[in-house]
């Protein structure tokens, strides 16, 4: 089981659609989130934001005295949680201009509640890395704050890269991580021809982390395409 | 400006063939004019005859015979004969004239019988060592007084024909070019404009001069296709304008539908057959969802309303992107995909929109998922031949009839066709990877896969300066 440390994180949930806003606040306590509110509003969203705090947003962009953009921009005033725009608005530009502005996700209606669920622990993963002690894997847990492996009570070292790596593969644990999404973490944004090196580097990190780096079982290869991190509870 | 080259070729052409035309008309009506008129000579031929008809009395005196009377009769004409010795007239016709002298020097006798007497166009004939000059009415004949020629005008009058038919020539092409130059010039403008209409360029011709006329109709012409243009696509604007504020609207109730769905699947409280129930939903709305995404796409690429964002994509890299996100989506592992790519292969680059190559590839494997709900194996195959990159979907599942796939191959989709819609035409899927793959210059091709099922293949020219 993966640890759930951050389902006690505020959400704050804007969208027009009361309906929609029931529907969203139930899946999430369903999956374990304890804290959760809605506005129906630009303005009682905002009343929200500054006097509840909450943790993350996940905003609507068509609302009904205002816009979802300009919401953002306004709540990015005071505070500089993690905002997911959840939209009608599908088309290219507005997904680019939402990303744009700073936005953690976009994602647009019609949606799977699971998909959703999923981004929202990705983001809050992310966001709120430090507050998470240790990552317990099969054989190992991973010290992000110390950038280090403890396995059989041995303290290992992550080099930058292997942290990087790591990092990448540990915001969609449990999900596979292209191999080109894992050169662009480690190398930026240009990350052609680094396939090779990427291998040297699982298999040293594999070394730090797995009982039996030749038989992995945290750091699984997904042949051609990628790498799935599986976390343990 | 070919066409008006052609013209003038032609005008020319014509014209030369006019003149050798006219030529010939001329010489052959001059031909048939000298054949047909009386020889010229008919007055001297009719003085020999007068002369013939004069008799000459033993007395002295002469007497004209009935013949001679009636050649003077026939032509209205008077005759003299003047005595060899004393140049006086010494028999003459009962018609003279007042004016005409009765006596001649050698002189005058010359001057009379190259010319006129008193403006009598006169002929003469011997009569022995006398002269019989007869006079016509003034208006029968034309003398020429001088007939003798420079020799050398003579000796060279075929080339001088020769010469006077050049100048002519060169005078009648010179007007010619100077009248038409004017016409062509004042055509140019015309001729220009028709020619920039088809590439839908909007022209404006100044209305005046010759063609006033023919530039006003074809400014109004223009203007009515301009006109039509402008309002086709403002249609094809809105026609693509609804369609997305449809898909915009529907996209919230939607979710709810989804979300609930999903839930109610998972619900354990429901039996098995409810819950089966439910899944459907799920499916049905999944199909909606992507229908509405694909529409609205579709009509945007249709009617050129969506820009590409060209940048240097690697090919390889948003296939991989696509088949793991198509993986983690699969929660249920229904579709378990293959990629098969040489370990050592290059990447593919090329010059392309990332997202639209990422929606083309994604609506290849969403069409797997909706034409086999019951599940099936995908392969992803990436390969590089040259500077072609091939990236081919292909499954085991129900694939598809040689009756579909000759209608997927020939039929058009109704979003390109205007006939009736009655008959079943296929999803809009395979309609946008075709849009995504020609708008990147690249091939689509679809046939059924090597075991079953249906397989699809995108092939783009990889841009090997950028490789390099």
């Amino acid at each position: 089981m993966e640890q759930y440390y951050f389902k006690d994180k505020k959400i704050l949930l804007v969208d027009d659609e009361k309906a929609l806003l029931d529907m969203i606040s139930d899946f999430l306590r369903e999956d374990g989130y304890s804290q959760v509110k809605t506005a129906d509003s630009v303005q009682s969203a905002l009343d929200a934001a500054r006097q509840w705090q909450p943790d993350m947003a996940v905003l609507d962009v068509m609302l009904p005295d205002g816009d979802g953009f300009s919401l953002f921009e306004k709540i990015r005033e005071f505070t500089n949680i993690p905002v997911l725009f959840l939209t009608a608005k599908g088309e290219d530009e507005d997904r680019l201009y939402g990303l744009g502005l700073g936005a953690d996700d976009y994602m647009v209606k019609p949606f799977l509640p699971k998909e959703l669920l999923l981004r929202i622990g990705i983001i809050l993963r992310r966001y709120y890395k430090e507050e998470n002690p240790l990552v317990h894997l099969a054989g190992s847990m991973i010290d992000f704050s110390r950038a280090e492996v403890i396995r059989d009570g041995k303290h290992l070292p992550l080099t930058a890269k292997e942290y990087e790596i790591l990092q990448a593969l540990y915001r969609s644990a449990g999900r596979i991580v292209t191999i080109d999404q894992l050169c662009e973490a480690a190398w930026g944004d240009n990350p052609f021809g680094y396939e090779n090196s990427l291998m040297a580097h699982i298999r040293r990190i594999r070394e730090k982390i797995e009982k039996k780096p030749s038989r992995p079982v945290s750091l699984i290869t997904v042949k051609g395409l990628g790498y799935k991190l599986v976390l343990e509870g | 400006m070919k066409s008006t080259f052609r013209l003038i070729r032609r005008f020319v052409k014509i014209l030369l063939l006019s003149l050798i035309g006219l030529f010939i008309l001329n010489v052959a009506l001059l031909i048939f004019v000298f054949t047909q008129a009386e020889p010229n000579f008919g007055g001297w031929t009719r003085a020999n005859e007068l002369g013939d008809a004069l008799i000459k009395n033993s007395d002295g005196t002469f007497t004209l015979s009935e013949n001679g009377t009636k050649i003077l009769e026939e032509t209205s004409a008077w005759a003299i004969l003047v005595e060899d010795k004393t140049g006086d007239v010494i028999w003459h016709s009962d018609n003279l004239p007042g004016e005409v002298p009765l006596h001649y020097s050698v002189a005058q006798i010359s001057y009379c019988t190259r010319g006129y007497i008193e403006d009598y166009p006169t002929t003469t004939a011997s009569y022995g060592d006398d002269l019989i000059f007869m006079g016509y009415p003034k208006d029968v004949y034309w003398k020429h007084m001088w007939p003798a020629f420079d020799y050398q005008l003579i000796a060279n009058a075929p080339k001088l024909v020769l010469l006077f038919l050049a100048v002519n020539c060169l005078a009648i092409l010179f007007i010619y070019f100077a009248s038409t130059s004017g016409v062509l010039k004042s055509v140019k403008p015309i001729v220009a404009a028709i020619e920039d209409l088809p590439a839908g360029k909007e022209i404006y011709v100044k209305e005046k001069g010759l063609w006033s006329d023919l530039a006003a109709a074809l400014n109004r012409s223009c203007e009515k296709l301009m006109r039509q243009d402008r309002e086709l696509k403002k249609k094809e604007r809105a026609r693509a304008n609804w369609i997305s504020g449809v898909s915009h609207d529907i996209r919230t109730p939607l979710s709810m539908v989804m979300g609930y769905a999903s839930q109610l699947e998972e619900s354990m409280s429901l039996s098995e057959k409810d819950r089966h129930k439910a899944a459907i939903i799920c499916q049905q709305s999944l199909k909606i969802k992507n229908l509405i995404n694909d529409l609205n796409l579709s009509s945007k690429l249709e009617y050129n309303m969506q820009p590409l964002c060209l940048e240097t994509v690697n090919l390889v890299g948003i296939a991989r992107q696509c088949a793991v996100d198509f993986m983690n989506t699969d929660l249920d592992g229904k579709y378990p995909l293959t990629w098969e790519m040489d370990e050592d292969m290059p990447p593919c680059i090329i010059r392309g929109d990332k997202n639209l190559l990422s929606r083309a590839l994604n609506n290849l494997l969403n069409n797997v998922q909706s034409h086999n709900p019951d599940g099936c194996a995908i392969a992803v195959k990436v390969r590089k031949d040259q500077d072609i990159c091939s990236i081919c979907v292909a499954d085991n599942g129900v694939g598809i009839s040689d009756a579909q796939m000759e209608r997927l191959q020939n039929t058009p989709h109704y979003m390109m066709s205007d006939d009736g819609t009655e008959e079943p035409r296929h999803g809009l899927g395979l309609l946008i990877v075709r849009q995504i793959v020609l708008a990147h210059h690249g091939i689509l091709s679809f046939r059924p896969g090597n075991e079953g099922g249906f397989l699809v293949e995108m092939k783009f020219h990889c841009d090997s300066l950028k490789e390099k």
